[in-house]
């Protein structure tokens, strides 16, 4: 029998639940989308431009509004109640563009109080900036002069001190050098083992199958496949992901032959 | 949270680069309005001591009041070179006769053109001009830059509401530009008595109104950019907007109001005005010279006697014709300004619908300046002219130089030197100002329409953020 806290344990933090959106002029940019990431795992959605990944993301910021279904952060629903739903999650987007005319410590200071969190002193913020690899002598410079992996670690660094539960990610690694690349890698594992739910949008094939528990592939707003870090043991991820576009390729062309013959 | 935003609004402002320039341009142009103003002030207040001692003397040169020619000036006040308004339009100088209609001659132009063509950089021209479009400077990327550059989206990625956000966002810009502001209009006010420029208590006050509607005119500006770059997705296309806004508000709206209004209330000009009265003076004179020509009187009258019968003939004439002259020139004066009023009236509150001349209003008004000034010149000359004319029919039995006078001189085989006229018995021309009362009553409903566009483009800015796409 359960426990109580097994029970808890194991409800999702993130969770799309037949996750619909249908922009006004008829695109359908998420169709029936299903995800759940519990505690402690990290899911990347694969897929590409236009797929559904970042619409997803937006949804559970409350961003734009799902034309059906639900996106629960916690067990709370992002849209009915977001300022709620909020206070669950922190978000790294693709590019992590902070006040430039901020230190990292002020902008780090702003957006962790925005968060909800304000009895960190300055070492606390000290402790985070190091954890991500940032340089000292970076700390009290103005965000104007950083490189985009650089911000990207304020950017994470303002995600551990919000230490929400669920964390979304929008390309985190795109654009990044490898090595920044691997930190990154690095950090996201060491916040799974933490137990935060991590949910990641990418098109690194690679460094999803490296570091994910689960790999959803994207295509055209639908959930086309999903699959277990087990599951993945021995499979080229690469191939499959081709396979699948490949899939919705030929569907797309063999529309396309229907409508030009319709013509 | 509304506090949270409001200070991290305050400290990038504080800390960017286009603060820095613009309060250096800004501590700048308000200082140097305020020392040239100063400056101006001065000079004029001695060329005004100089000219009416000019007058005194030339008064006190004459033998006989009947030969006086005086002149009165409109003295110059610090809130005239401060916000000058149409203070430098208006003649200052008055050539005052006991009857008749007066005319103020001699515009500041006059002696200095160029400023014509340039105009002054008073607080006005600094406010309304300058920094409305410093306001669009600084705001146009206020919301939209934020979310170009994804910092609005990791803002909202946490528990903040979007009320809270914008108005921490209105005020903390409001604030923080506010700083650029009154830091330099502090300097300013410091500097008039350090330069010798001492105004009253409610000299004081009124300035201390005109700033006040000076940031409550920048402030909309503000709140109204806040709000376009909360409906568009680019801030090019906000600054793009905010600029044209911009230009219909502070330079078409004012000139396109008088142009409409000039079309829809007809004045005739004062061309047209002199030479209808001069027609109907000729026309008098016409009418009455068969009378002058019936003049007789009995024969064997002395000839001095003569003399003196054809001077009081042709002066009750003169005086006839003088009364009717009035009238005429009165009922014409009168319905010239009747239509000049409306068309003014027309105009400005054709005008309001600009902010920009909302402002221009107000602070004129407040300043003394406005198109007030010239009636209340010209009625404290007309009352003046009462006085004087009093004063002159007291000492030469004639109201001064009016109507039909002929001077008989004699030879004085004396020898003495005819003594001068006491030219410090003429009564004192005072100009009134408009009381601060009537200032206020007058100006209540510009500093309310201020007010008005505040609450409007503030809830603009922030109804229009509610709906904002934050993506």
């Amino acid at each position: 029998m359960e426990t109580a806290n097994e029970t808890i344990k194991q409800a999702p933090l993130l969770e799309a639940r037949n996750l619909t959106k249908v922009y006004e002029d008829g695109v359908k940019a998420l169709d029936n989308l299903n995800i759940k990431v519990m505690p402690g795992e990290i899911y990347a959605m694969l897929g590409g431009n236009g797929a559904g990944k970042t619409t997803t993301i937006n949804i559970f910021l409350d961003f734009i509004q799902p034309t059906n279904g639900n996106a629960f952060i916690n067990g709370i629903d992002s849209n009915s109640d977001p300022l709620e739903a909020k206070k669950n999650v922190a978000f790294v987007s693709e590019n992590v563009q902070l006040y430039p005319n901020f230190t990292a410590m002020q902008n780090i200071d702003f957006f962790v109080r925005l968060g909800g969190k304000s009895n960190y002193k300055r070492s606390d913020y000290e402790n985070a900036l190091n954890r991500v690899g940032l340089q000292s002598e970076a700390f009290d410079k103005k965000l104007r002069d950083f490189s985009k992996g650089m911000r990207q670690k304020c950017g994470i660094a303002i995600a551990i001190l919000k230490n929400a539960p669920a964390i979304l990610l929008d390309e985190p690694t795109s654009g990044l050098d490898p090595k920044a690349g691997k930190e990154f890698t690095k950090l996201i594992g060491e916040l799974r083992d933490e137990g935060k739910a991590i949910l990641m949008s990418t098109h690194d094939i690679f460094r999803a199958k490296e570091i994910s528990d689960h790999v959803g592939i994207l295509n055209n707003g639908e959930l086309v496949a999903q699959r277990t870090n087990a599951e993945l043991k021995g499979v080229n991820l690469e191939q499959l992901y081709v396979e699948y576009m490949a899939g919705y390729m030929e569907e797309t062309d063999q529309n396309l032959v229907l409508t030009n013959d319709l013509n | 949270m509304f506090k949270l935003i409001f200070i991290k609004e305050l400290k990038e402002i504080l800390q960017s680069s286009r603060f820095t320039i613009s309060f250096a341009v800004c501590s700048l142009l308000i200082i140097l309005s305020f020392f040239m103003g100063a400056q101006n002030y001065l000079a004029g207040k001695a060329q005004y001591e100089a000219a009416k001692q000019e007058n005194y003397n030339q008064i006190a040169a004459n033998t006989e009041w009947m030969s006086v020619n005086h002149s009165i000036m409109l003295p110059p006040q610090p809130l005239m070179a401060l916000v000058t308004g149409i203070s430098n339009d208006i003649g200052r100088d008055i050539e005052v006769r006991g009857r008749g209609e007066l005319s103020a001659q001699n515009t500041r132009f006059n002696d200095e053109p160029i400023f014509a063509i340039f105009r002054f950089m008073d607080l006005e021209f600094i406010f309304g001009v300058i920094l409305s479009l410093f306001a669009i400077i600084f705001a146009y990327d206020a919301i939209n830059g934020e979310k170009v550059s994804g910092t609005l989206k990791l803002c909202f990625s946490n528990s903040v509401s979007r009320a809270s956000f914008i108005a921490g966002k209105l005020a903390g810009s409001f604030a923080g530009l506010s700083v650029a502001l009154i830091i330099p209009l502090l300097i300013g006010c410091a500097l008039l008595p350090v330069l010798g420029v001492n105004l009253t208590g409610d000299e004081w006050l009124r300035l201390g109104l005109i700033l006040i509607s000076g940031l409550a005119y920048f402030g909309l500006f503000l709140a109204l950019t806040i709000g376009i770059s909360a409906m568009t997705n680019k801030p090019s296309n906000s600054f793009l907007i905010g600029l044209v806004v911009w230009i219909f508000a502070v330079l078409i709206t004012p000139r396109a109001s008088v142009l409409i209004s000039g079309r829809m209330v007809e004045v005739p000009n004062v061309d047209e005005i002199t030479s209808e009265k001069n027609r109907y003076r000729f026309q008098l004179f016409a009418d009455d010279r068969p009378k002058m020509a019936d003049f007789s009187v009995p024969e064997g009258t002395e000839p001095q006697q003569v003399m003196q019968e054809f001077s009081k003939y042709m002066s009750e004439l003169s005086e006839e014709r003088a009364k009717k002259t009035e009238i005429f020139e009165e009922k014409i004066n009168e319905q010239y300004i009747n239509k000049r009023r409306q068309q003014e009236r027309l105009a400005l509150s054709l005008s309001r619908i600009s902010p920009a001349s909302v402002f221009s209003i107000a602070s004129t008004e407040l300043a003394g300046t406005s198109l007030g000034l010239q009636n209340r010149y010209m009625d404290s000359a007309q009352d003046y002219q009462q006085v004087y004319n009093d004063f002159m029919t007291e000492k030469t039995g004639t109201g001064g130089m009016t109507g039909f006078r002929m001077i008989i001189s004699t030879d004085d085989d004396s020898g003495e030197e005819p003594e001068t006229i006491d030219a410090s018995e003429l009564p004192e021309f005072e100009f009134q100002k408009a009381t601060l009362s009537s200032t206020a009553s007058r100006s209540l409903l510009d500093l309310g329409l201020l007010i008005l566009f505040n609450i409007v483009f503030f809830g603009g800015a922030f109804f229009a953020f509610l709906k904002y796409d934050l993506r």
